[in-house]
């Protein structure tokens, strides 16, 4: 498979053998197109993290190809993965993993300096960045100066230096509070959109949802059933088919964030159908019909 | 890279100024040791250096004037002197021995020296005649001062009183120093006849030292002959064996313990940051550049370390003989050089075990398992 984007062929992981075999990830395929935010979930143990370890390049398949741009990722020698990890992918962590001896400028310059850019070149580049992200007064901070919103910010300043077709976050808000957290959404989301990068997110935060345009559930290895996504007819908030309360109508399936919204729903369905009639049947089938909760299963 | 590999060895600057001062005063001890035996070996052959002899001969067998006893009969001389291309040859008397002052014994080599002779006497006099007359010697000052003697003081040299006629300077060492007498005076308390130790031979305007030993060695029968300088290479030899053992001991001591401050301070500086390491190493950075960044950090703990010991040194080599003038310490571009490859094979050494560590970092631990 090749072109524009992420493409994952039928990919699976088995660590060990005989017996002792495990396998992480089983058969999955997905395409990221660029420029598009895509949420992955999952319980502990699900497979998350060796997922976006080989999207990372840092773990090869053992069935299944993975291409970035037409680049076929799992075919390429070891030797040959380090420098595409630099050049293709943008790296995010939870704990955020700055060089402390380093200042903020320094921390982001030496991602693209590594690449063979100028020392100057790369300053300058980085400092943009850290410009552009808001950090242009912390340029000569030690990291441990800095906020967790302010150090996610440069890590994701460093992720993108290189300019890279692919920025992968694991965990991206876990160590922040609301607000930086929010913070943090909204800039994955305009480097998505705005600069065309795909952007995987592994997360356990609900609140990553609201930025994400596809939420991908894996479970044992596997994309599991599509987490239904509904809207509430009656607030407008967002939920989740299998956790909502609900109530059918007219042969439809409608789900609540309460059971509060629920009674009022059900006193009067016809005021709130007739003041979305867009979304009157699109409270159950919105999951499938709204992009932004697109999901996908095996 | 080096930026980090400095940034990260600097951070916690305690750590580093400990490190670099250990390996400082390591690398001081093999250079100071180094040099206080280069200083008193330059002091063991000072006489060989000074005597002014293109020639020397001496009893057959006998390459040294250390560990050794030189015999020849007097009319040795006159048959040296035969030679063509000799212009003088002078015989000297020589033996170990003790000058005694004020209750104390000091080692000295002692030589017997023809009056008025143009080779073989006293040298750098600082104080009174230039030569020793009957009844008379001549000591160095370093021993006087030491002994709180002076020019007319009374001493025992080879068991007899004589009186002090003169000072010379830097002929002392910590373990040695050089005494001139009359010959007749050395001739009479030696006694057992018309003996020599040495000749020391002068060569004419246009001759080389190499072709008159040849001559003389043809001409003149039981005698080796030896240049100025393979004398004093051969003597040289004979310290250097007498001392290699000890030199080598405190060498390898001064060294390891170099070594494994170097080598704690990076293996420290790089476990400490695993994380970030493999962070990098996810990033892209390859194992090599990482080896760099290690070996880099022990090459500046060494180079730092190497720098403050030299300097500790040529300091300690220009204050000590202020206060101890038979404390002599020649630091020599060779035993710089030879510390200089060693401490750069330290770092080499000491960067194997952090970058073993960093070969097996997996950046796929730095992500969280989910």
């Amino acid at each position: 498979m090749s072109g524009e984007g992420l493409h994952i062929d039928h990919v699976t992981k088995r660590f060990g053998s005989g017996d002792a075999e495990v396998v992480a990830v089983r058969d999955v395929s997905l395409e990221v197109a660029p420029g598009e935010v895509v949420l992955i979930m999952g319980p502990s143990g699900s497979g998350k993290t060796t997922l976006l370890l080989m999207l990372g390049a840092l773990l090869k398949p053992t069935e299944g190809t993975i291409t970035l741009d037409g680049l076929e990722l799992s075919s390429l020698s070891e030797n040959r993965l380090p420098d595409i990890r630099l050049r293709h992918f943008g790296f995010i962590f939870q704990d955020f993993n700055l060089l402390s001896a380093l200042n903020v400028l320094d921390n982001v310059s030496i991602a693209a300096e590594l690449t063979g850019s100028s020392r100057k070149a790369a300053r300058q580049r980085a400092s943009a960045l850290l410009d552009d992200l808001g950090l242009g007064r912390r340029l000569r901070f030690s990291p441990e100066k800095l906020s967790g919103g302010e150090k996610q910010r440069v890590a994701i300043a460093r992720a993108l230096v290189n300019d890279p077709a692919l920025i992968l976050a694991d965990e991206p808000t876990a160590n922040l509070d609301s607000s930086q957290g929010h913070e943090t959404m909204r800039l994955l989301r305009e480097i998505a959109k705005n600069r065309g990068r795909s952007v995987i997110i592994v997360s356990h935060d609900q609140r990553i949802r609201d930025i994400a345009d596809r939420v991908l559930w894996l479970e044992d290895g596997q994309f599991k059933e599509a987490v239904i996504m509904a809207v509430d007819p009656v607030c407008g908030m967002a939920v989740e088919g299998n956790k909502a309360v609900s109530a059918e109508w007219d042969g439809v399936t409608f789900f609540f964030c309460s059971r509060g919204c629920q009674q009022e729903f059900l006193s009067s369905p016809g005021e709130f159908l007739s003041a979305s009639s867009s979304t009157s049947k699109g409270a159950a089938s919105a999951s499938a019909g709204d992009p932004r909760l697109h999901l996908r299963g095996t | 890279m080096f930026r980090l590999a400095l940034s990260n060895l600097v951070q916690n600057k305690t750590r580093f100024l400990i490190s670099v001062g250990g390996v400082g005063l390591a690398l001081t001890l093999v250079l100071f040791f180094r040099a206080v035996f280069d200083g008193a070996e330059g002091r063991l052959t000072v006489y060989i250096d000074r005597a002014g002899a293109d020639v020397w001969v001496s009893q057959e067998g006998v390459r040294t004037m250390h560990m050794s006893e030189s015999a020849l009969p007097a009319s040795v001389v006159e048959e040296v002197r035969a030679v063509p291309g000799v212009e003088q040859a002078i015989p000297i008397l020589y033996t170990e021995g003790m000058i005694e002052a004020n209750g104390k014994d000091y080692i000295v080599y002692v030589f017997g020296v023809p009056p008025d002779a143009p080779l073989g006497g006293p040298s750098r006099i600082t104080d009174g005649a230039s030569a020793p007359g009957p009844g008379e010697t001549i000591i160095d000052h370093a021993i006087a001062s030491k002994a709180g003697l002076h020019v007319g003081d009374q001493v025992t040299v080879l068991g007899r009183e004589l009186r002090i006629a003169g000072l010379t300077s830097g002929t002392s060492s910590l373990v040695s120093s050089v005494s001139f007498v009359s010959m007749e005076d050395f001739a009479r308390v030696r006694g057992g006849g018309d003996v020599i130790s040495f000749v020391l031979v002068k060569v004419k305007p246009g001759e080389t030292p190499a072709a008159v030993s040849s001559r003389i060695a043809e001409s003149v029968g039981g005698v080796t002959v030896q240049t100025r300088g393979e004398f004093a290479s051969q003597e040289r030899q004979l310290i250097g064996d007498m001392s290699a053992d000890i030199i080598t001991i405190m060498n390898t001591a001064g060294y390891l313990t170099g070594l494994a401050v170097v080598a704690l301070t990076i293996y420290i500086a790089t476990v400490g940051r695993r994380r970030e390491y493999g962070v990098l190493k996810a990033m892209g950075v390859r194992n090599s550049r990482l080896y760099r960044i290690v070996l880099f950090q022990a090459l500046l703990t060494v180079g730092v370390g190497l720098v403050t010991g030299v300097t500790l040194t040529l300091l300690l080599s220009v204050l000590i003989p202020r206060f101890n003038e038979l404390i002599v310490l020649s630091v020599s571009m060779a035993s710089l050089l030879r510390v200089t490859v060693i401490s750069a094979l330290i770092a080499g050494v000491a960067a194997l075990l952090p970058a073993r560590q960093l070969a097996g970092l997996e950046p796929v631990a730095i992500i969280r398992r989910g």
